[in-house]
């Protein structure tokens, strides 16, 4: 038995920021406007509002209000409404670590994988992106048409582990 | 059989064995449980029946194979040695019949000297028909357990571990390398043991040692208490590419119900080092009927008496090469045994052998020639002793003929070996993987080369195949040289047991043939699993659903509300049809169609692939991507396309849409959409990563309806309240107050709309859709309507059509392509061959018999040479009549011709006559207004 509720949280605007250009005046731009700067690779930074999260060398996920960001990106990147398509997932209690590795090539149970952290991955064979929120809370942003499947994976895996 | 040794504190656990009830003790392996209840025949030979009890103590038995379990849960081929006993355990014999006692397939053995090694290809040459008969015959010969007709019941997990080090081996060797990784020399690391055997401790378990008994259980406690993992019932079974090594974990035993559900669990360990400390497997020695019951490795009979209290013999021979079976000598005496005398190999006596003289006959140039006795049981032991034959009654012999270090891990990672002349035996040398080989594994006991004394013909190398010395000496004479040769000629290593007692004695017996050393004869490659897999851990804990989870469309509950028939497409399940009443599939995907093409029908379209595609350069990138031209393409406008490989053939077909003036939508099949992914990322990443554009994947962002028939406008337009968009239009709206993005495009030959909204508020839209259809006499339809519809338009579908051998201009596309270039493939349409008579071209075929065969072969006559095949079949939607899609050599200069559709393996010969690919509105009017 692993210690480790799941629950799905409701829909959210999500987007994908990809920046194709002047990276360094984008970034510049960002923190005048957002009051806090772009987050590295997997890593994340945000605000009340917004949190950014990035995943790829020139992408991000953008959760929550977007409206002030197409004006900082002007012809040097693009937004790109994803949230359709993305089921946010919260994993918490002291098991989550040990549930990720359940079907998972991620080493979420190393412990610099901390809060503010974020993976991209696979589990048990479906693409998942991570961000630790907390300690003891891990969001999975699972595709919508694998989330049935997949919480009823991990209710599996937690109860039989 | 028992000893004063053994421990009878304790309940004692009932278990059966070929359905005698029987007692174990807690702890015990079924092999020292029956031979602490006196059963020393426990199976039959693989290919002579031949009597079998039980040699070793560890995972490499070749003789005791039992099937464990009942029902789904039978585990056939388990080692008697490898399973503990539990509660209830049910236990079986294999390969016999009527039973293990009187076993009528023991005539093989009485025939073997006419079923030598690789008589099977001496023997069944003939026509081909006769090999059914021989086919029959060699299934019901063929031995070993039966696998369980039931499905499994439990469960299987896999999980991931990430470490520092992984130790593999709970000896001392192991422990100590675990316990200098969390708090020792090397403290600080993540550190993962694991252990095949229930208990930690290794050879501890067996000799005495200066370690003290609380030894065991200190390591374990400082491993565990400075953070690190210890796994036991866990074997390391297979060592890939980047220190990654698969681990098995038995959390239930063979045939036992697992306490919470999951019965074996698979990890995948990635590990900064590997540290083997797999110990060595002691080798047999060949003489003649040494497979008989009552001859034992002489570990294992030590192990039998000190760990388990078992004393598998009372008149014991030793016969040894080396000074490791002197020990066994001692504890069986200790134990109550009469050590009738010790057959030493060496000339001389070594100090160990010298000290024991005192206690025990030794007899030194001496080696055993036979085991004399019963099928049961063994009576005496023939020997030579300095070259005279004398005879010594015993119920046991315990031999030693060296050690074999464990070193199939290091292989597998791709380490080299080294000889050691002195142990007669492969040791780890160099790796390219970051893996340490210690303990005895590394430095194996010194042992003496072996003469074979006895028959050859009845001196086993290979108990499990039942390879005698004769079988390797027959390959040799031959002309098998090569060590692979020599394998796969006898089948010596090829059982379950992968040759773990037998690749060294055959491998000496080679080299002394050839007259070369045993290195120069080389050695067979070990590859995983160090020992058998059961297959549901591999497949985990889907193993029911082929290891794949279901991808649900938005729209599941919708659908499932409305009765639909689901087909799987890849991992998705979709509508196939929505049956009303008593309709069977046919008949609702009939119905279904002709309401498209007499009123109205809406279908669910999300699992197509779409991207949106934005930027400056988004126009240049999508005229890579697609074959067609695109950056003329007005704001608000769409246009069929396709893409082309590098190699100039399609591999799909969709859509594109301008949305913005830098901002486009790309559909395409849902088949092929994650394909469609990859190549999208590689012309961007790979090929332009200099283009300022963003081409993001929205398949599950946005649902996706389809609305078709000529009132499809009408209730699209009660629908958003305006009108709907022309044909290769689009339009944004708004239904029942939820943002809809509409697209004039069709599929099924109507007048058509997809509607697209974002995902998680699609119900609704949906559910305002539906009533719109219906109030215009409308319905939803599934898959296998819109096939019937797009057959009869003539629209090529990905893995039909797009077979991914054809060009453009095989699919009368050509007129389409970008007269600018540009795209990919552009370069591969130039090559000759692809413009040159004889190719494959889309047509389509009428029947003049009736329905047409899919896939069936196109013939001129009946039976004759293929001029291609049928790729879809349906009929014309309001007459019924058969017609089909199909590729043809030359096709479109075939029109009219009349040919066979023909299907030999079904018996169908249709006639069909050649037309074009559009049976259906070919100038396209009903699209329009």
């Amino acid at each position: 038995m692993i210690e480790v509720a799941i629950s799905t949280l409701p829909a959210a605007p999500l987007h994908t920021l990809e920046i194709w250009s002047n990276a360094q005046a984008v970034a510049k731009r960002f923190q005048e406007a957002a009051a806090f700067a772009l987050p590295p690779m997997g890593q994340s930074a945000g605000n009340a509002g917004v949190r950014l999260i990035r995943f790829e060398p020139t992408v991000w996920l953008v959760e929550g209000d977007w409206t002030g960001l197409e004006p900082v990106l002007g012809d040097d990147g693009a937004l790109t409404a994803i949230g359709g398509g993305i089921v946010r997932i919260a994993l918490s209690g002291t098991g989550w670590r040990r549930l990720l590795m359940e079907g998972g090539v991620f080493d979420a149970e190393n412990i610099a994988f901390g809060p503010g952290c974020s993976a991209a991955t696979i589990i048990d064979h479906v693409n998942v992106r991570l961000h630790v929120t907390d300690e003891k809370q891990c969001i999975a942003y699972v595709p919508s048409s694998f989330a049935h499947d997949l919480i009823a994976f991990w209710k599996a895996a937690a109860s039989l582990a | 059989m028992t000893s004063p040794l053994r421990p009878r504190s304790g309940a004692a656990l009932n278990f059966t064995f070929d359905g005698k009830q029987m007692q174990a003790c807690e702890g015990d392996t079924l092999a020292a449980a029956l031979l602490a209840n006196g059963i020393r025949l426990v199976g039959r030979s693989f290919k002579y029946h031949r009597p079998r009890g039980i040699m070793t103590a560890g995972v490499e038995e070749p003789n005791a194979l039992v099937t464990i379990g009942e029902g789904g849960r039978a585990e056939p081929n388990t080692r008697a040695t490898d399973v503990f006993v539990y509660e209830g355990l049910v236990a079986r014999s294999q390969n016999r019949w009527p039973s293990l006692n009187l076993d009528l397939g023991a005539v093989f053995g009485l025939l073997s000297k006419a079923l030598p090694a690789g008589f099977y290809y001496k023997t069944f040459f003939g026509p081909a028909k006769l090999w059914l008969v021989y086919e029959w015959f060699i299934r019901r010969a063929a031995g070993l357990g039966n696998a369980p007709r039931e499905a499994d019941p439990d469960r299987y997990s896999q999980r991931s571990a990430f470490c520092d080090v992984l130790v593999v081996g709970g000896g001392p060797s192991g422990l100590q390398a675990a316990v200098d990784g969390v708090d020792g020399v090397d403290a600080g690391k993540r550190v993962i043991l694991v252990e095949q055997d229930a208990e930690l401790g290794g050879s501890l378990l067996r000799d005495d040692h200066d370690l003290g008994p609380d030894w065991i259980g200190s390591m374990a406690a400082r491993i565990r208490g400075a953070g690190g993992t210890i796994l036991t019932r866990t074997t390391a079974s297979g060592y890939w590419e980047h220190d990654l090594v698969t681990l098995v974990e038995r959390i239930a035993e063979p045939g036992q119900v697992p306490t919470h559900g999951t019965a074996q669990r698979l990890w995948h360990v990635r590990a900064g080092k590997v540290i083997l400390a797999t110990g060595c497997i002691e080798r047999p020695i060949a003489f003649s009927h040494n497979d008989r019951p009552g001859v034992m490795l002489s570990q294992a009979a030590r192990t039998y008496v000190r760990r388990f209290g078992v004393l598998p013999g009372k008149r014991v021979v030793i016969a040894t090469n080396n000074d490791d079976a002197y020990a066994t000598a001692q504890t069986l005496s200790d134990a109550g045994a009469i050590i009738v005398a010790i057959l030493d190999a060496r000339s001389s006596l070594s100090p160990v052998a010298s000290e024991a003289q005192g206690r025990f006959t030794v007899h030194t140039e001496a080696a055993p020639k036979a085991a004399n006795g019963s099928k049961a049981r063994l009576k005496s032991v023939t020997a030579s002793v300095s070259g005279i034959e004398v005879s010594f009654d015993a119920d046991l012999l315990a031999v030693s003929g060296g050690f074999t270090p464990v070193t199939h891990l290091h292989m597998q990672a791709g380490g080299k070996l080294d000889f050691s002349d002195e142990a007669q035996a492969f040791v780890a040398a160099d790796c390219r993987q970051n893996v340490e080989t210690v303990g005895s594994a590394a430095n194996p006991p010194p042992a003496l080369p072996l003469k074979v004394y006895g028959d050859p013909k009845t001196s086993f190398v290979d108990f499990q195949n039942d390879v005698t010395i004769a079988d390797i000496d027959l390959a040799w004479a031959e002309g098998y040289r090569s060590v692979e040769h020599l394998k796969r000629y006898t089948t010596l290593g090829m059982a379950t047991d992968q040759g773990k007692t037998s690749n060294m004695t055959a491998l000496a017996r080679l080299a002394e043939r050839r007259n070369i050393t045993i290195p120069d004869a080389g050695l067979t490659t070990f590859r995983p699993p160090y020992t058998p897999v059961t297959m549901g851990a591999l497949a985990g804990r889907d193993h029911r659903d082929a290891g794949a989870h279901v991808r649900r469309v938005p729209l599941w509950d919708e659908h499932k509300a409305a009765n639909a028939i689901w087909q799987p497409a890849g991992y998705w399940m979709r509508p196939r049809a929505f049956p009303r009443n008593s309709e069977d599939l046919a008949a609702s995907a009939r119905r279904e169609a002709q309401t498209v093409r007499r009123a109205v029908g809406m279908t669910d379209v999300s699992t197509l692939a779409k991207f949106e595609v934005s930027g400056p350069d988004a126009a240049r990138f999508l005229e890579m991507i697609c074959a067609t031209s695109v950056a003329k393409l007005a704001i608000g406008r769409g246009r069929y396309t396709f893409m082309l490989r590098d190699d100039g053939l399609a591999f799909d077909d969709g859509t594109v849409w301008r949305l913005e003036e830098n901002r486009f939508l790309l559909t395409s099949s849902t088949g092929g959409a994650d394909r469609m992914a990859t190549h999208i990322s590689y012309v961007r990443q790979v090929l332009h990563p200099e283009l300022r554009v963003s081409a993001v994947n929205v398949q599950e962002h946005y649902a996706g309806i389809a609305i078709a028939g000529p009132l499809a406008k009408a209730a699209l337009w009660a629908m958003i309240g305006t009108e709907p968009p022309r044909h290769m239009s689009l339009a944004r709206a708004t239904v029942t107050g939820v943002p809809v993005l509409l697209l004039g495009a069709s599929y099924s030959g109507e007048r058509a709309f997809e509607i697209y909204v974002e995902a998680t508020q699609s119900g609704p839209v949906w559910t305002d859709c539906a009533a719109a259809v219906a109030e215009r006499g409308g319905c939803t339809y599934g898959l296998e309507a819109m096939e019937i519809l797009r057959i009869e338009k003539g629209h090529v579908v990905v893995g039909g059509e797009l077979d991914g051998r054809l060009s453009p201009h095989d699919l009368g596309l050509a007129g389409m392509l970008n007269k600018a270039g540009g795209y990919v493939g552009e370069a591969g349409l130039s090559r000759p061959a692809l413009s040159s008579p004889g190719r494959l071209q889309l047509v389509g075929l009428e029947s003049l018999d009736g329905p047409i065969p899919e896939g069936a072969m196109l013939t001129k006559e009946r039976i004759s040479a293929a001029h291609g095949h049928v790729t879809a079949a349906a009929y014309r939607v309001m007459s019924g009549d058969p017609i089909a899609l199909a590729l043809l050599a030359d096709g479109r200069s075939r029109m009219g011709e009349e040919l066979y559709a023909s299907s030999p393996t079904r018996n169908q010969f249709v006639r069909v006559r050649v037309t074009a690919p559009h049976f259906y509105d070919h100038a396209g009017e009903r699209y329009r207004d």
